[in-house]
C-alpha cells in the first residue's frame, strides 16, 4: 500500500504513539466519568427518602464529579482536534511533495481547480472521517455499552426493555438517514449547478447581453435553485421529527417502567427501582439515546467521505516522473539527435528531429500550427521525456539538469504571463531571496517596467493585481521573470500573438537588448525580423 | 412589488440591502415558528416536571398511599403532554428550516437578478466575477444565522424564562442562590469573547491564505518547475500548513472546547440545591418539598445551566453571520426586469461612414473605415493576423467603442440600448459561449422551436444523432465534452436560430473542413437573402463570393470587391494567392 492514504496514516501513527494512547485514554476516561454523577444523584435522593441531611461532602463531591467530567470532555475534544490536524497536516505536505514528482502531463490533463478540491474538501473529508467518524463512532460504542452495563447493574427490567427497543431504534435511525443522504444528493447536486451557473454566467455575459437572454438565465438558476430548495425541504423535515420521536421513545421507556414498577414488589424488584434510582434511572435513559443516534450519523458522514478518501488515493498513485541523476553541465550547445515525441502514442508530434543549435546563436522555430514548436521547448526544459533519441543541453540530457540550477541556465518566456499570488516583486524572483533587491530594480529597469511599478501604491511590495498591468506590461514582466537569473540561454514562445503593433515593438526592443550574448531559442516570426538574424529550423513537414 | 410571487415560490424583494426585507414575506412561517416555538419551550418544563411526579408517586406507591392505577394516570397525562411537546418541536424545527431556506432562496433570487443585469463597467473589474462567486457562498450563512437569530428568540429566551419561572415558583431564595453562577459564567465567556473573535478571525484567515497557496501551487506548478522553484514552494506550503494546524487548534480550543468549563461554572449552584433543597425536603428550609419537587428542581436546574453555558457559542454563530450579511449587502441591487427583446423591423441599409473603433479606455485599433451594405449581402471582412476583425465586430454589440457613424437605416447605432440591438443585431463571437447544458438548450436558449433544420444547415445533424442522447446530450462545462468545432457549430446554429436583421459571424468556419466551409456558406447565402451578413474571416477561398469585402491593414480599411481588392491592394493579393496556394490554409 505504498503511495495511500493508509500508508500516510500509519506513517503518522508511528510517530505519535504517544499522543494515540493519550487520546484513547481520555476518550474512555470521560465515558466513564459520566457515569458517576447520575449515581451520587440517586445516594442523595435515598437519603432524603430516608429523612437523613446531606453531607456537604456528598455535594461536593457530586460537583466535583461533573467538574471532572467536564474537563475531560473538552480534553477529548481538544486531543481530537490536535490528532486530526495533525493528520491532515501530514496528508497536505504528503501531497504537496507529490506534486513535485508528478509527471508534467498531469497538469495538462487535469484542471486546477480538481486539483485544489483534492488538497482542500478531499483532505477535510479526511478529517472527518477520522474525528467524527472512527473516532467518534468508538467513543460513542463505549457510552452506550458504560450506560447498559450501569443500566444492567442498576435495574435488569430496564436493561431488557433497552436492548429490546434499541436494534428497532437503530434500524429506524439508518433508514431516516439513508432518506437524508439521498436528499443531501439531490441538494448537492443542485447545489452543484447553483454554485456552476454563476461564473458561467459571468463567462458568457456577451452572448446573454447580445442575445438578451437575462430573463432565461435567471429563469434557469431559479431552476436550480427550487431543486436544491426541494430537496433541502426535504432533510429539514426528516431532520425535524428525528429527535422528537426519539424523545417520545425514551419517555415511553420512562412510562412503562414506572408503572411497572407501581404494579407490586414483584415488578419493583424486577426493575430494581429504588425512589433514588428512578431518579438516576430517568437520566440514564436519556443519555443512552444520544449515543445511538449520533453513531447512525457517524456512519453516514464516514459513506459520505470515503469518496474524498478514494480520490486522494488516485492523486497519490498517480504516475510519477522517472527520477533521474542530477549531472553538471559543460557549455550550452543546444542538441536534439534523432528525436521522436508524443504526448499520446497515437498521435506522434514528431519523429526523427535532428538539431543543434551553437553557444551564442540565434534560432528561430517555424512551422505549421501543431508542428510541436512548443513541445521542442518543453522538452528542452525537461518536463517531458523523448520516447526516442536524445535532447542535451551542454552535453546533459535536457531532464538531468538539477532543477535548481536550471533557472540561471535557461529562461523561459511564455506564451502568456502566470501571475503567481504575492507581491509585484516576487512575479520577477519567484520568491527566489537570492535576489537581492538592487537585482530585482535593475531587471525592472532593463525591461523598461522600473517607473511603472514604483508607480503603483508600494512599490515592488504592492500586491500583484493583474489589472494594474497592461497585456504588454505582463509580457514585460515576463521576460523579467527570466532575464533576472541570467539565463545562457533563452528560449521565447510566440510571446506577442496578442499584442497590438505599438507594444509589441516595445517588448520587441526589450528582447533584443535583453538577449545580447546569449543563445536565443524563439517562436516567432517577429522575433525573427526584429532582431534581423539567426537561421530558421523548420519543424515538421512544411 | 413587495413579496410578489413568481411561480414556483420564489420572490422579488423589496429593498434587498436590509435584513428585514426578508422577513416581510414570511409572516406565516414565523407564526408557526412562534406557536410552536412557545409551546415547546414552555413544555420543556413539563419533563422535569413528570419526572419529578414520576419518582413521587414511586415513593407514595411504596409507601403504600398510591395505587398502580395513580402511577398510570400519571404517566398517561406525561406521555399525552410530553407527545405534544415534541410535535410542537417538530413544527418548530421545520417552520424554523423552512426559514432559512426561503431566506437563502430570495437572497440567491436577488443576487443573482444583479448578476445577470450587471453593466460593462462592472464587468470589466476582474475580481468582479470572484467576488460573486463568493457572495453566493455567503448567502448560507448569512440566513442560517438569520433563523438562528429568530428560532433562538423562543430556544433561549422563552425557555430561560419559563424555568426560572418554574424555579421562582418552587422556592425563589433558593433560584437566586443558585442561579448566582451563570452571569459569572456568562462573563466569563463576554470577556474570552475578543480574544476568542481574534483567534477565530486569524484561523479564517489563515484557512484562506492556504486555500490560495494551494491554488498558486497547483495552478502555477510547471511554471515553478519550469523555474526550478519547487522545493521552495514546498517549504512555503509546509509553513503555512504548520500555521494552520497551529491556528486551527487554537481556535478549537477556545470555540468548542470552553463550553464544558462554562457548563461547570453554571453547574456551581447545585451546591445550594443540594443543601438547601435537601432541608426543604427534610421540613427544615425556607419552604416545604416533598421528594418530587427536588428531583424536578435538580433537573431544571441542570437543563438551564446546560442551556446558558451554550449562549456564548449562539453569539459567535450570529457574529458569523454578521460578516457574511456585511460582505454581500452591498452587492444587492433592486431587482430589474428587462422588456423582452421584439424582432426589430427588417434593415435595408447598413452605412458605415469614417469610423474608428477601440476598446474602452485605449487609443483606437482602427480608423477611417467606411462602407455600405444592403439587405441580401454578404459582406467578407478580413486582414492579417491582430488586425482589429474582433474589435470591429465588436463594435455591433457595444463592446468596443466607436467614433463617426454607424446607421441602420439612418438610425445610429450608439442611440439603441442593449435591448434594441440584440433585436437587430446577431453576434457570433470567437468564444463558442456554450453553457452546461444540453446541445438542444444551448441553440435555441428558452426558444421553442425544431432544431433539425438548425443542426442541418450547421452541419451537425449526424455528429448530434451520433451521440448517446441525440440532441439532449449534455455538452459539459463550457462545452468541453465537444471538439473545438463542434463547439463553434454549435454556437453558429444558435446565432442563425436567433437571426436578426444583422448577422455579424466572427470566424463561424473556424475548426471545420474546406468542403463543410462551402456548404454552410450556401446555407448563408440562403439566409442572406432577407438580411444582412458581416462574415469576419481569415480564410479566404469565399472571398471572390462576397458581395463586397472590407480588408483591414496597417490600422484602416479598404472596401471594395475581391477581384478589385486584388487588383489595387497588393497586400490582400498576397494574404490571398498564399492561401491558395495551400500552404498555410489550416494556420490559425
Amino acid at each position: 500500500m505504498k503511495n495511500s492514504l493508509i500508508s500516510i496514516i500509519g506513517k503518522m501513527a508511528a510517530k505519535s504513539k504517544g499522543t494515540i494512547a493519550l487520546t484513547l485514554l481520555v476518550i474512555v476516561a470521560s465515558v466513564v466519568m459520566t457515569l458517576f454523577p447520575p449515581l451520587i444523584l440517586e445516594q442523595i435522593v435515598n437519603r432524603l427518602t430516608d429523612r437523613e441531611a446531606v453531607a456537604v461532602t456528598v455535594a461536593l463531591g457530586y460537583l466535583g464529579m461533573l467538574a471532572v467530567s467536564g474537563i475531560l470532555e473538552s480534553l477529548q475534544n481538544v486531543m481530537l482536534t490536535v490528532m486530526g490536524q495533525k493528520l491532515t497536516h501530514n496528508v497536505r505536505s504528503e501531497m504537496c511533495a507529490k506534486l513535485s514528482r508528478m509527471q508534467a502531463g498531469y497538469f495538462a490533463k487535469t484542471e486546477s481547480g480538481k486539483i485544489t478540491s483534492r488538497f482542500v474538501n478531499d483532505v477535510d473529508a479526511v478529517d472527518s472521517i477520522f474525528s467524527n467518524g472512527i473516532v467518534g463512532m468508538f467513543a460513542n460504542a463505549c457510552r452506550v455499552i458504560g450506560i447498559l452495563f450501569v443500566v444492567f447493574y442498576k435495574s435488569l427490567g430496564l436493561g431488557i426493555l433497552i436492548l429490546a427497543i434499541v436494534p428497532f431504534l437503530f434500524l429506524m435511525t439508518r433508514h431516516i438517514q439513508k432518506k437524508m443522504l439521498k436528499a443531501q444528493m439531490a441538494n448537492r447536486a443542485a447545489i452543484g449547478k447553483v454554485n456552476n451557473h454563476v461564473p458561467e454566467t459571468i463567462r458568457n455575459m456577451r452572448s446573454i447581453r447580445s442575445f438578451s437572454i437575462q430573463k432565461y438565465m435567471e429563469e434557469k438558476y431559479d431552476v436550480y435553485i427550487e431543486e436544491s430548495y426541494r430537496a433541502l425541504e426535504k432533510t429539514n423535515f426528516y431532520n425535524a421529527i428525528y429527535s422528537p420521536i426519539v424523545v417520545c421513545i425514551s419517555s415511553c421507556v420512562i412510562a412503562v417502567m414506572m408503572v411497572c414498577s407501581s404494579m407490586g414488589d414483584a415488578m419493583q424488584q424486577f426493575f430494581g427501582i429504588t425512589v433514588g434510582s428512578a431518579v438516576a434511572i430517568i437520566a440514564y435513559v436519556g443519555k443512552v439515546f444520544g449515543p445511538i443516534e449520533k453513531i447512525g450519523m457517524e456512519i453516514q458522514s464516514v459513506q459520505s467521505a470515503i469518496a474524498g478518501v478514494k480520490r486522494i488515493n488516485e492523486f497519490m498513485r498517480e504516475e510519477e516522473a522517472p527520477c533521474c541523476e542530477e549531472e553538471e553541465v559543460h557549455g550550452t550547445e543546444v542538441k536534439f539527435e534523432h528525436v521522436s515525441f508524443a504526448y499520446d502514442p497515437e498521435q506522434p508530434v514528431f519523429s526523427n528531429l535532428s538539431f543543434t543549435v551553437k553557444e551564442g546563436e540565434n534560432v528561430t522555430l517555424v512551422g505549421r500550427t501543431g508542428a510541436g514548436k512548443s513541445t521542442v521547448f518543453r522538452l528542452l526544459l525537461g518536463l517531458y521525456e523523448p520516447q526516442e533519441g536524445n535532447v542535451t543541453v551542454g552535453g546533459v540530457e535536457a531532464n538531468r539538469i538539477p532543477g535548481d540550477r536550471r533557472r540561471s541556465f535557461m529562461g523561459y518566456v511564455e506564451q502568456q504571463f502566470r501571475p503567481v499570488m504575492g507581491a509585484v516583486e516576487d512575479q520577477i524572483t519567484l520568491f527566489d531571496t537570492a535576489f537581492c533587491r538592487n537585482e530585482v530594480e535593475e531587471t525592472a529597469k532593463l525591461v523598461g517596467l522600473h517607473e511603472k511599478i514604483m508607480s503603483l501604491p508600494y512599490g515592488y511590495d504592492t500586491p500583484m493585481e493583474r489589472a494594474d498591468f497592461s497585456q504588454g506590461e505582463l509580457q514585460l514582466l515576463s521576460i523579467a521573470r527570466a532575464v533576472i537569473a541570467k539565463p545562457k540561454i533563452m528560449l521565447l514562445d510566440e510571446i506577442t500573438a496578442n499584442l497590438d503593433s505599438v507594444t509589441e515593438s516595445r517588448v520587441l526592443d526589450v528582447l533584443k537588448k535583453a538577449s545580447e550574448g546569449r543563445t536565443v531559442i524563439s517562436i516567432s516570426h517577429r522575433i525573427h525580423e526584429k532582431l534581423q538574424q539567426g537561421r530558421l529550423i523548420t519543424i515538421g513537414a512544411e | 412589488m413587495s413579496g410578489q410571487r413568481k411561480k414556483r415560490g420564489i420572490r422579488i424583494i423589496d429593498s434587498p440591502d436590509k435584513v428585514l426585507s426578508y422577513f416581510k414575506p414570511e409572516k406565516k412561517v414565523l407564526l408557526l415558528i412562534a406557536i410552536g416555538g412557545t409551546f415547546f419551550n414552555v413544555g420543556m418544563t413539563a419533563g422535569p416536571y413528570f419526572e419529578g411526579r414520576l419518582a413521587q408517586c414511586l415513593y407514595d406507591c411504596i409507601m403504600g398511599r398510591a395505587s398502580a392505577g395513580d402511577m398510570l394516570r400519571v404517566a398517561v397525562t406525561y406521555l399525552t403532554v410530553f407527545f405534544f411537546v415534541q410535535l410542537m418541536r417538530s413544527l418548530k424545527r421545520f417552520s424554523g428550516a423552512r426559514l432559512r431556506n426561503d431566506f437563502s432562496r430570495n437572497m440567491r433570487h436577488m443576487l443573482y437578478n444583479g448578476i445577470v443585469h450587471m453593466s460593462r463597467e462592472e464587468m470589466k473589474q476582474e475580481s468582479t466575477g470572484a467576488i460573486m462567486t463568493k457572495a453566493i457562498a455567503d448567502v448560507d450563512a448569512c440566513a442560517t444565522g438569520m433563523q438562528q437569530v429568530t428560532t433562538e428568540i423562543f430556544d433561549t429566551g422563552v425557555l430561560l424564562a419559563s424555568y426560572l419561572v418554574m424555579l421562582f415558583v418552587y422556592d425563589w431564595r433558593l433560584t437566586l442562590l443558585s442561579c448566582l453562577f451563570m452571569p459569572l459564567s456568562y462573563a466569563i465567556a463576554m470577556s474570552l469573547k475578543k480574544p476568542v473573535t481574534r483567534i477565530n478571525e486569524k484561523y479564517k484567515a489563515t484557512a484562506g491564505k492556504l486555500n490560495q497557496e494551494t491554488l498558486d501551487r497547483v495552478n502555477n506548478a510547471v511554471t515553478y518547475r519550469v523555474y526550478g522553484r519547487e522545493k521552495d514552494r514546498d517549504a512555503s506550503y509546509e509553513k503555512i500548513l504548520t500555521e494552520y494546524e497551529k491556528t486551527a487548534v487554537q481556535s478549537n480550543l477556545w470555540g468548542n472546547a470552553m463550553t464544558p468549563v462554562y457548563n461547570i461554572i453554571c453547574m456551581g449552584g447545585i451546591l445550594f440545591i443540594i443543601w438547601f433543597g435537601g432541608k426543604n425536603v427534610l421540613g427544615t428550609g425556607w419552604t416545604a418539598w416533598d421528594i418530587g419537587v427536588f428531583t424536578t428542581f435538580v433537573s431544571c436546574f441542570t437543563k438551564l445551566a446546560q442551556k446558558a453555558s451554550t449562549s456564548a457559542k449562539l453569539f459567535n454563530s450570529i457574529q458569523r453571520a454578521q460578516v457574511s450579511w456585511h460582505r454581500i449587502q452591498p452587492l444587492f441591487r433592486e431587482y430589474v426586469e428587462l422588456p423582452a427583446p421584439k424582432d426589430g423591423e427588417s434593415v435595408e441599409t447598413l452605412k458605415v461612414s469614417e469610423v474608428s473603433v477601440s476598446y474602452p479606455g485605449f487609443e483606437p485599433v482602427l480608423k477611417g473605415i467606411s462602407f455600405e451594405a444592403g439587405k441580401g449581402q454578404i459582406i467578407g471582412v478580413t486582414g492579417a493576423i491582430a488586425c482589429g476583425k474582433t474589435a470591429f465586430g465588436k463594435t455591433f454589440i457595444g463592446d468596443t467603442n466607436y467614433e463617426g457613424s454607424i446607421t441602420l437605416d439612418g438610425i445610429e447605432l450608439r442611440e439603441l440600448n442593449d435591448v434594441e440591438k440584440s433585436g437587430l443585431i446577431a453576434y457570433m463571437g470567437h468564444e463558442p459561449e456554450l453553457m452546461s447544458d444540453t446541445v438542444r438548450e444551448n441553440i435555441l436558449l428558452g426558444k421553442e422551436q425544431e432544431t433539425e433544420s438548425l443542426l442541418k444547415m450547421v452541419h451537425l445533424k449526424e455528429e448530434v444523432a451520433a451521440m448517446p442522447h441525440g440532441e439532449e446530450s449534455f455538452v459539459g462545462n463550457g462545452g468541453q465534452q465537444l471538439s473545438g468545432g463542434q463547439q463553434a457549430r454549435i454556437s453558429l446554429a444558435r446565432t442563425i436560430c436567433h437571426k436578426k436583421s444583422i448577422m455579424v459571424l466572427d470566424d463561424p468556419f473556424s475548426a471545420v473542413d474546406k468542403k463543410t466551409e462551402r456548404k454552410i456558406f450556401e446555407e448563408l447565402r440562403r439566409l442572406a437573402e432577407d438580411r444582412i451578413i458581416l462574415l469576419l474571416s481569415h480564410r479566404l477561398s469565399l472571398f471572390p463570393e462576397m458581395d463586397g469585402v472590407l480588408f483591414l491593414h496597417d490600422g484602416t480599411g479598404s472596401f471594395g470587391i475581391h477581384e478589385q481588392l486584388l487588383r489595387e491592394k497588393p497586400s490582400y493579393a498576397s494574404l490571398y494567392e498564399k492561401q491558395q496556394a495551400g500552404g498555410a490554409s489550416d494556420e490559425k
